[in-house]
């Protein structure tokens, strides 16, 4: 009997990587052109290095994912990567000190994520426009609680995550293996399931409305530690600094090939995706491109992302 | 009660109500807010965003969203000066040309959507990127002034005291109910937002419809840039950027469906409308920038609690 779970667990496995061998493969070639140009990543201050400008990106990319897993999508990532930036930044150098704000920006994330959630499943808006009006509520409540650029991040803290020590990593290790146990409960099942079928989850007992609001509080929680984070990074907090994460959240999770409709996708592809798009940057950095030529990059790379697997389909089926 | 139940099932007529009952309340607390300046000034505003509406209105019709109506204006707006030559002293070739540029874009839009399969949402998005990066690259990221007569005229002229933005909405508006309404296309596009694959097997190209709705959604865009500049005497990067939500707004607002296939151009004007009036009370109350944000994103959202709301699926 187990002999048989574990057979059927590998080839569920096994399928779930057949659709993602292009991208393992994008991953591989980026990450050799990324020694090339820059050796000194295989040092452990490089790979640490890397992986913190990595970790954020990733974060948030999973915090997409989680919601398009779920069927619905979210416009308000960069918000709320500024909101949790700032809250840190504020409340981490004051008497709470940094367990306090770390607690506080958990907590505004889970909790807005949570409304924008309610608003979604109970009152039945459409994920798209709660989620862009409510990038105006939560950037504006940024910039109250910093107006402008400043305050401070403990320095030992902005050490022990984005210093020489490949922390980031370990973190994200940590919350992949997190989302794996999750993936194992009954609702995080059903956040695949709602996705994928919502009215077939709901006659199989997945209390669909509860999930879907579930999916934005776990995503909000992601993304404001992401802004932590990033406040960490900087040592201080700004109230526009989340504005990229945005599209790159979305430009992540499909290019990881996480599908726009729910249930189609995986997190180890949204992953992988967000670390093409940080090798893709980085990359692109050391080429000596302009920064802005990147956006130009960027746009590309998305539509052919998305096109190239369609088009191939498509000719395989002709 | 029932005439209560019928108003909430008539979404447009529902808008058009509050609309009027806003603008009557703030007209009569508020100095100044009724007067026939103010009062054309918000339907000068309203005309930009009820004209990239109309766009928006007729791709979410079909059951599509345009990410990219902002970054098209703003292309537009920061183009325009560049591309009106100057042996043309009534502005109409700079005109004509960047017309032509915003429509390729959407037809692009369009083209990635139905020839590369890739979804509107995703298409737009990733043009909408493209084309930021792209402006900075020409145009250097600086402002640019406009001196395109018909431009300014467009923007700021009057006809019998009617501001010409508004006249240009008012053509828009019948052009578009008509198209929408009373021509065979419109029929088309709300069967494919309906339901594409029934209307794929009724003989409907989604193609073609793909490729027009987009056209034609960069088209308004455009003709949008051109008035936004023409008020603004001055284009830069970002100018746009605010219509992307406030056009989708209005559309919903005005109780057209956000997955497609139902609803009316004809909401979407007292939408359009209603958001500028909003506005422009969160202007009147002495705020910080974050708090008008908070309450701009808190007003749509409470708006389209009230007019917005998809039917219950179960």
């Amino acid at each position: 009997m187990s002999a048989l779970t574990s057979n059927l667990y590998i080839a569920v496995q096994g399928r779930r990587n057949r659709g993602l061998a292009g991208i393992y493969l994008l991953v591989f070639l980026l990450v050799a052109l990324y020694i090339f140009l820059s050796p000194g990543i295989l040092s452990v201050a490089g790979f640490s290095k890397f992986t913190q400008n990595w970790f954020p990106l990733a974060l948030v990319t999973l915090a997409q994912a989680l919601l398009m897993l779920n069927g619905g999508i979210s416009l308000a990532i960069g918000p709320m990567v500024s909101l949790g930036a700032v809250i840190a930044a504020t409340t981490m150098g004051g008497a709470l000190g940094v367990p306090g704000g770390i607690v506080a920006a958990a907590i505004a994330g889970l909790a807005l994520g949570a409304l924008m959630g309610l608003v979604v499943a109970y009152l039945r808006l459409p994920a798209i426009i709660v989620t862009l009006a409510s990038s105006f509520i939560i950037g504006g409540i940024a910039l109250i609680v910093l107006p402008r650029p400043g305050g401070i991040i403990p320095p030992w803290f902005s050490d022990l995550l984005a210093g020489n020590v490949p922390t980031a990593f370990l973190l994200l290790v940590l919350v992949l293996v997190a989302w794996k146990i999750f993936l194992m409960t009954p609702t995080g099942l059903g956040i695949y399931a709602a996705g994928d079928n919502p009215v077939g989850a709901y006659r199989s007992g997945v209390s669909v409305d509860r999930v879907k609001l579930m999916a934005f509080a776990l995503s909000g929680l992601l993304t404001a530690l992401a802004g932590l984070f990033v406040a960490a990074q900087t040592g201080s907090g700004d109230p526009v600094i989340g504005t990229p994460f945005t599209l790159n959240s979305i430009a992540g999770a499909v290019l990881g090939g996480v599908g726009f409709l729910g249930g189609k996708g995986t997190m180890r592809g949204a992953i992988c995706g967000s670390l093409i798009l940080s090798l893709m940057i980085n990359v692109m950095f050391f080429m000596g491109f302009p920064p802005v030529a990147q956006y130009v990059a960027q746009g590309l790379i998305i539509v052919g992302a998305v096109a190239i697997p369609n088009l191939v389909a498509r000719w395989r089926r002709a | 009660m029932n005439v209560l139940g019928k108003l909430m099932r008539n979404p447009p007529l529902l808008t058009l109500i509050l609309v009027v009952a806003v603008l009557v309340i703030a007209s009569l607390t508020l100095r100044g807010f009724g007067s026939y300046g103010h009062l054309r000034y918000i339907m000068e505003l309203a005309a930009v965003i009820g004209i990239v509406a109309a766009g928006q209105t007729l791709v979410i019709l079909m059951g599509g969203i345009d990410l990219s109506a902002g970054a098209i204006m703003t292309v537009t707006a920061i183009m325009l000066p560049l591309l009106s030559p100057a042996f043309d002293p009534t502005g109409l070739i700079g005109i004509v040309v960047i017309l032509a540029i915003a429509t390729l874009i959407g037809f692009l839009n369009g083209a990635g959507a139905a020839w590369l399969g890739v979804p509107p949402i995703i298409m737009t998005l990733a043009m909408a990127t493209f084309l930021q990066g792209l402006l900075v690259i020409v145009a250097g990221g600086s402002a640019v002034s406009v001196t395109n007569a018909a431009v300014i005229w467009l923007g700021q002229g009057r006809l019998f005291g009617i501001s010409a933005s508004v006249i240009l909405w008012a053509v828009v508006s019948v052009a578009v109910i008509v198209l929408i309404h009373r021509m065979p296309i419109g029929g088309r596009f709300l069967a494919l937002g309906a339901n594409p694959v029934a209307a794929q097997l009724s003989g409907v190209s989604v193609t073609r419809h793909t490729l027009i709705v987009f056209a034609l959604s960069g088209f308004f865009a455009g003709v949008a840039g051109i008035l936004i500049l023409g008020m603004n005497r001055q284009g830069y990067v970002g100018i746009g950027e605010p219509y992307v939500l406030t056009s989708i707004a209005a559309v919903v607002l005005g109780g057209t469906s956000i997955l497609g296939g139902r609803g009316t151009y004809a909401g979407t004007i007292p939408g359009a409308i209603l958001l500028v009036t909003t506005t422009a009370l969160i202007t009147v109350v002495n705020a910080s920038a974050g708090w008008r944000s908070i309450m701009f994103g808190t007003l749509i959202l409470g708006l389209l609690l009230i007019s917005g709301r998809e039917a219950r699926s179960r």
